[in-house]
């Protein structure tokens, strides 16, 4: 490898970035999207509207409103209202979710039968329902468990760790996750499809710089850029949203520079199949934004999932990752946990997996 | 030395170029000429080891059949791609190219050969301006400097001329012949220029994927003369261009001696190809006597005068050509003109409204078909694609824009291209099209920015035909810059300007009275050099 050439390229791409702007793209794009994301999903999750129709009329019932109405994130009307004038309501949107305590609800937990409650939740916003589903299970959960009854639904692993209920806990390391996923791996596809755009892609294939030294040229500077930007997170979710941070910097910090590794690998992919920089950017998003919500634990927790998308959820890098994220943030296992010790070896192996095929599929010459 | 056997390279569907072989001894330039889209560039890259192909190369005792196999002469080899300065990062100064590319092709810096590289270049005093502010050929002479600089042994140059004004080709051009003599290399040049063809020692002539002639300019010529006759006429038959005739049947005409290009035109004629006819209704035009009417037009970069109190009067159905070297101000200036660039100071009437705002422009939209240096086409788009949206821009119904597709890529020769990607066609084919978008509207005036830069000869022909045409039934009037100052001929008057000042502005004709016996890239020569 010859180091000057190396240099000369990276010289360029910094002044490259710099000089076209792109350089507000890598820091303001990340940081835009955590901190709106993480405002926009906390006030969309306070003060729904609920109505609460209570057929039962027992202590208990009357206790779980009571536990409704204290809670900043439910504004509780109790009302005697039929299933479809409730629904109604949700239509007209007028209300965000409403819940059903049947007749014989106390009764038939206490002879531990089955017990149902019905919960119909607006479903517009996926995000905000999921997250209220959450809360719903989680207010439920707090009073059964107050008076001795062994539930008999699952738990959100999300809010068992999150005790204090606060949203921003388990959202911020999702968005942190999600982020970096996408971001380094659309900034590296663009260094290389711009230059197929542009035709200055003639000046690689048709010197002598190697493949290892081009490769190196144009991920480096994401790499670094983006690993300012593990610390530009972590501040924002530890100072403005208050996230508690419980486990190890080292770890959260290792873990992400694979993580933008795999990021930077998944965009060199990318412009290996692509030679425009729209395309680029759309397949670099298609690929990274869908998987990246899906198996963040944002939606919906690994832990629930079954069957097939369980096992998608192990095929992409994303759970991985932001299984060490939780428990950097909210856990604090760290290298004591075994899991935690393979995940971060099978973010190792993905890494330089991508590296790697990414490496033999560039070719210098044209399509 | 370098040996080429057998070479075809192909594309998804389609055979770039098929079964091309021939020598070149060291110190040898190699022309490629032939028509757009003929397999120059394909071979191009063949030979630069940037382009999987089938054959076998070898240069200088290394043999190769792919690219991966051609990385051990890629220190010893430069490719200048076809483009206006394609291999240049537009955020990049000047001095800046030379240091990446003095770096990545591990060259020790020399002061004096940079320095010769850079004059010769006309860049010496805009090192620090970003390549992005070049004037086009400013950027296709960094592109071929920089190509020079690491003094290889194989160069290979695609089009390097194409925008490139008459004093710096004759430069380049003196460059090139120097450098092959004393370090004794091998040049592959491809040309639409003939009279720089002339100057090469051996020349392929490419058609559809295959050299179909070779040998010395003087050899082509000679086995053209039969059918090379004096003067222009209009006929299915026979193609005119540069006051000459070719004809295939013999004509009641006095021959000629023929021009290199003639070899194109013969060749379409044997190939059973006719002269495209070109004849439009008379339409009539009611305009003012003069469209454009520009007084003291400045524009400033910063400290830098681009254009310098300029005056130009565009009178109605007249072609005016813009002429001037690189970096002149003509493609500033029509920015101007436009409304792309503000005006820093002056006048403008545009059919004889004075423009001061962007709404004083709005309505007159609709009359003005423009064609920039650097298409601005839609590269996710394909060709026939591109074409319907500007059309709808323009409100033109579906039965018309259907009309005008078939009309134009029929008359300019691009309807097997239509299904493709800009960036996937060859630079003449671009330029057609990119024109026939100008032409979509039916506009009244027209600014052409280098309009015929990188078409070939036919396509050539064709265009000015037809811009003759137009200019006389439709009463069209016509701004054009061009680097062919044969070309020049074919306007009726010019304006020359030199570092962003007028220093013509004369009738064609006049112009000829005045040098007798001189051709007109002589005349311009003598105004640039100011001996006139
Ligand atoms: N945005 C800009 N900033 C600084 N200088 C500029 C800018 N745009 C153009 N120039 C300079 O203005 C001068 C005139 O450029 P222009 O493009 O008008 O030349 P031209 O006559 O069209 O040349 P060519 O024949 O090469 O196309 C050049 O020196 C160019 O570098
Ligand atoms: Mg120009």
């Amino acid at each position: 490898m010859k180091l000057g050439v190396v240099k000369a390229y990276l010289k360029k791409e910094f002044i490259d970035l710099w000089r076209s702007k792109m350089i507000v793209m890598v820091y303001l794009i990340p940081m835009m999207v955590v901190i709106l994301f993480g405002y926009g999903i906390r006030m969309e999750v306070t003060h729904s509207r609920t109505v609460i129709i209570d057929r039962d009329n027992t202590k208990m019932s009357q206790e779980i409103i009571r536990a409704f109405s204290t809670t900043k994130y439910f504004d509780t009307k109790v009302l005697n209202i039929t299933d479809n004038e409730a629904l109604r309501l949700i239509k007209q949107n007028k209300a965000d979710l409403f819940i059903i305590i049947p007749h014989n609800f106390e009764k038939n937990l206490m002879h531990s039968r089955n017990a149902e409650i019905a919960v119909y939740i607006d479903g517009s916003f996926p995000l905000r329902a999921t997250t209220l589903e959450g809360y719903v299970q989680g207010v439920f959960l707090n009073q059964l468990e107050k008076n001795g009854v062994k539930v008999p639904f699952k738990i959100n692993q999300r809010n068992f760790f999150n005790e204090s209920m606060r949203d921003e806990n388990g959202i911020i390391p999702g968005l942190i996750g999600l982020t970096m996923l996408i971001a380094p791996a659309i900034i590296a596809a663009l260094l290389i499809v711009k230059e197929k755009e542009a035709g200055t892609i003639f000046n690689f294939y048709s010197s002598p710089v190697s493949k290892i030294e081009f490769l190196i040229a144009k991920l480096t500077p994401p790499f670094i850029l983006y690993s300012f930007n593990t610390f530009i997170l972590f501040l924002i979710a530890v100072y403005i949203f208050k996230v508690p941070f419980k486990g190890s910097f080292l770890l959260y910090f290792l873990a992400s520079e694979i993580y933008i590794v795999i990021s930077i690998g998944i965009g060199l992919l990318v412009s290996i199949i692509t030679s425009r920089q729209v395309t680029a950017l759309v397949l670099t998003v298609l690929i990274t934004v869908i998987p990246g919500f899906l198996y963040s634990g944002i939606l919906m927790p690994i832990s629930s999932m079954t069957g097939e998308s369980y096992i998608e959820a192990h095929m992409f890098p994303v759970m991985y990752y932001n299984h060490l994220l939780y428990d950097a943030f909210l856990i604090a296992q760290g290298f004591n946990s075994p899991k935690n010790v393979e995940y971060f070896f099978i973010l190792i192996f993905y890494a330089a997996a991508l590296l790697f095929i990414g490496s033999l599929l560039l070719k210098k010459e044209l399509k | 030395m370098l040996e080429v056997k057998n070479v075809t390279v192909k594309y998804k569907n389609i055979v770039g170029v098929r079964n091309v072989s021939f020598k070149a001894d060291s110190g040898e330039i190699i022309g490629f000429i032939g028509a757009d889209g003929a397999g120059k560039s394909s071979t191009m890259h063949a030979i630069a080891g940037v382009k999987r192909f089938e054959g076998e190369i070898i240069f200088r005792g290394q043999v190769y059949h792919s690219p991966k196999e051609a990385e051990k002469i890629k220190p010893q080899l430069s490719l200048m791609p076809q483009g206006l300065g394609l291999v240049l990062y537009d955020n990049l100064s000047v001095k800046e190219h030379f240091e990446f590319f003095r770096n990545i092709r591990e060259v020790k810096r020399d002061i004096e050969y940079e320095k010769r590289l850079l004059n010769m270049a006309g860049l010496y005093e805009f090192q620090d301006r970003l390549a992005g502010h070049l004037s086009g050929g400013m950027r296709q002479k960094l592109s071929l400097i920089l190509a020079l600089l690491p003094r290889p042994k194989l160069l290979i140059l695609d089009e390097p001329t194409t925008g490139v004004d008459p004093i710096s080709r004759r430069e380049l051009w003196d460059i090139v012949d120097g450098f092959r003599k004393k370090e004794g290399i091998i040049a592959l040049i491809s040309t639409a220029y003939m009279q720089e063809a002339e100057k090469m020692d051996k020349l392929l002539l490419f058609d559809e994927g295959e050299v179909i002639a070779r040998g010395k300019a003087d050899e082509l010529k000679e086995s053209i003369k039969d059918y090379t006759y004096e003067g222009e006429i209009e006929s299915e038959d026979c193609f005119s261009f540069n006051n000459r005739t070719y004809s295939l049947k013999p004509l009641n005409l006095k021959k000629a001696s023929p021009l290199l290009e003639g070899v194109f035109f013969v060749n379409a004629l044997k190939k059973g190809k006719k002269n495209l006819k070109i004849e439009l209704e008379e339409k009539e035009a009611k305009l003012s006597e003069v469209v454009v009417k520009a007084e003291g037009l400045t524009k400033k970069f910063g400290s830098f005068i681009a254009d310098d109190h300029v005056d130009l009067e565009l009178k109605s159905g007249e072609i005016l050509g813009l002429l001037g070297a690189n970096g002149a101000g003509k493609t500033t200036f029509m920015k101007m003109l436009l409304g792309l660039y503000p005006i820093d100071e002056g006048e403008l009437y545009l059919l004889g409204k004075r423009i001061k705002s962007y709404e004083d422009r709005l309505e007159l939209k609709s009359k003005i078909g423009y064609m920039s240096q650097r298409f601005a086409l839609y590269e996710e788009m394909s060709v026939k694609e591109n074409m319907e949206y500007f059309a709808k821009m323009h409100d033109l119904s579906p039965k018309e824009t259907k009309e005008k597709i078939e009309y134009f890529s029929t008359l300019f020769g691009f309807k097997k291209y239509l299904n493709d990607f800009p960036k996937d066609l060859p630079l003449g084919i671009n330029q057609r099209f990119s024109l026939s978008v100008a032409l979509l509207h039916e506009p009244v005036v027209l600014f052409l920015d280098e309009p015929t830069s990188g078409v070939d000869t036919i396509a050539r022909a064709t265009f000015w035909k037809f811009l003759r045409e137009i200019k006389e039934k439709w009463k069209i009037s016509i701004l054009i810059t061009t680097h062919y100052m044969s070309e020049a001929e074919y306007c009726d008057r010019v304006v020359v300007l030199k570092r962003g000042k007028k220093i013509v502005d004369d009738e064609v004709k006049k112009l000829h009275e005045k040098f007798p016996g001189l051709s007109f890239e002589e005349i311009f020569i003598k105004y640039y050099e100011g001996s006139a």
